[in-house]
């Protein structure tokens, strides 16, 4: 069962890449029609207020893709920080550093 | 290698003290460590703000026609602007709720009894120091909203008898909220402000490290069975682990809900409907909405300031009021907390009706 966790896990990195790439091909096909669009709509209203995000589609994809990314990677390294307590845990249980101290 | 060039530099700058304090260093293990990891998440947010503030101010432009322009290029020319400007403001937010959770963990816990009656007040200074922070900031982009919550904050302390008006005139550089404000907000943020909270949180990290972790009532009565852990590396690591989810939590909320922008304000144009301060100034801005025009000889808002500033004497004061020794209970302090806690939601929601 354990051996297997890793198997999935990368099972699971090649699925996102795909989605995350075919999303992004998508996306840019779809770009170039909606960017006509927009320069009409900004060209027809000034608008009064400013919204922070970026609205276009590649670049709210791109948001997409760097939030899932980030908690990918937050979530690694969650778990190799759960591994290193555990094992400095022990360490500190059979009294490893105050050995080292003195 | 690597000891050689760490001898080297130990030769020098002596650091094998600090290195050796830190891993003599223990922390206290129970149910209430959880409390222990909010300092460090408040350092984290408040170097997020450094880092991200000195990215915003290589294009922001503290005039009165620049800083509306500036900010709006930086959100929508600049790139990645939006998102650092985003990141800013939220952990900003992030920075002040923490503190708020952190003073109240040692106000519940009573952890600022003797020896640490000085941790205390400074933490109480930390706090007035990232609230003011948040206060100036609000203003810098120098829209509508900014400009109006600005011109009613800075409209409070002229109720406060003999030295109110010099305040206000203080604040704002003049009579009314200006260019001269703008100008003078920008340097108490990026100058003044800076430099005291430094030189406060290095008095307070010291205290902290001085006086040692304070352990809660229910800990303190078995002390010999209380559990300890080497600060390093056994509650590093925990705390990275803290650190990690709460920069993904504030990089999800920055993502997803950045703040806009309105448009410059316009000194001589009325004040908008709807103005509001930053969250974590809606309770004092409600207590002052609710008092009447005039109290006995006195007016509503003068009587409510006096009263807010009491508070503040009194929190600040806290560990002097309850000199008990630690290790004794405190009802009436905790339900004070509990009170503030209940009133200050209360007041925060019913300002947003």
């Amino acid at each position: 069962m354990i051996r297997l966790r890793p198997f999935f896990l990368t099972i699971g990195f090649l699925v996102f890449l795909l989605i995350a790439w075919a999303g992004n091909t998508y996306c840019s096909a779809q770009l170039t029609e909606t960017q006509g669009q927009l320069k009409t709509f900004q060209e027809e209203k000034e608008p009064e207020k400013i919204v922070g995000a970026p609205q276009d589609v590649k670049q709210r994809t791109g948001i997409w893709v760097f939030f899932i990314w980030m908690w990918i990677s937050i979530i690694v390294l969650v778990f190799f920080l759960r591994l290193k307590i555990k094992e400095v845990d022990r360490l500190n249980a059979l009294r490893f550093f105050s050995a080292e101290k003195k | 290698m690597k000891n050689r060039i760490l001898s080297w530099l130990d030769e020098r700058l002596g650091w094998a003290g600090i290195t050796n304090f830190l891993t003599k260093k223990t922390v206290p293990l129970h149910k209430h460590t959880i409390w222990y990891y909010t300092g460090s998440a408040i350092l984290l947010f408040f170097v997020i703000q450094v880092v991200t503030g000195f990215m915003l101010i290589l294009y922001y432009k503290p005039t009165l026609e620049m800083a509306n322009a500036s900010v709006a290029r930086i959100m929508t020319e600049i790139p990645l602007g939006w998102i650092i400007r985003s990141v800013h403001s939220w952990s900003a937010s992030f920075m002040i709720a923490l503190v708020f959770v952190h003073l109240l963990s040692i106000w519940i816990t009573k952890s600022y009894r003797k020896p640490r009656e000085l941790t205390w007040m400074s933490g109480a200074m930390l706090m007035l120091v990232s609230l003011f922070f948040g206060f100036t900031g609000y203003l810098l982009p120098w829209d509508d909203l900014s400009f109006s919550a600005t011109k009613v904050g800075t409209d409070i302390p002229r109720a406060i008898p003999v030295v109110g008006a010099w305040a206000t005139q203080l604040l704002r550089g003049g009579e009314d909220v200006t260019g001269d404000t703008l100008t003078r907000f920008f340097g108490i943020h990026v100058c003044i402000l800076p430099i005291f909270l430094i030189i406060l949180l290095a008095v307070h990290i010291y205290l902290v490290q001085k006086q040692g972790m304070s352990l809660p009532l229910e800990a303190e009565g078995q002390q010999e069975k209380a559990r300890e852990i080497p600060f390093w590396p056994n509650f590093v690591f925990r705390e990275m682990v803290v650190w990690l989810i709460l920069v993904g939590i504030l990089f999800s909320i920055a993502l997803f809900f950045p703040p806009s922008l309105e448009k410059p304000a316009d000194v001589m144009a009325p004040a908008p409907e709807g103005i509001k301060p930053e969250w974590y100034f809606l309770f004092l801005f409600q207590t002052l909405k609710i008092f009447p025009a005039h109290i006995l000889f006195v007016t509503g808002e003068t009587l409510a300031v006096l009263l807010i500033l009491l508070a503040v004497v009194w929190f600040f004061f806290l560990p002097l009021f309850d000199n008990k020794p630690a290790g004794t209970r405190g009802k009436i302090v905790t339900l004070l907390a509990y009170v503030f806690v209940l009133y200050a939601l209360i007041m925060s929601v019913w300002s947003l009706l």
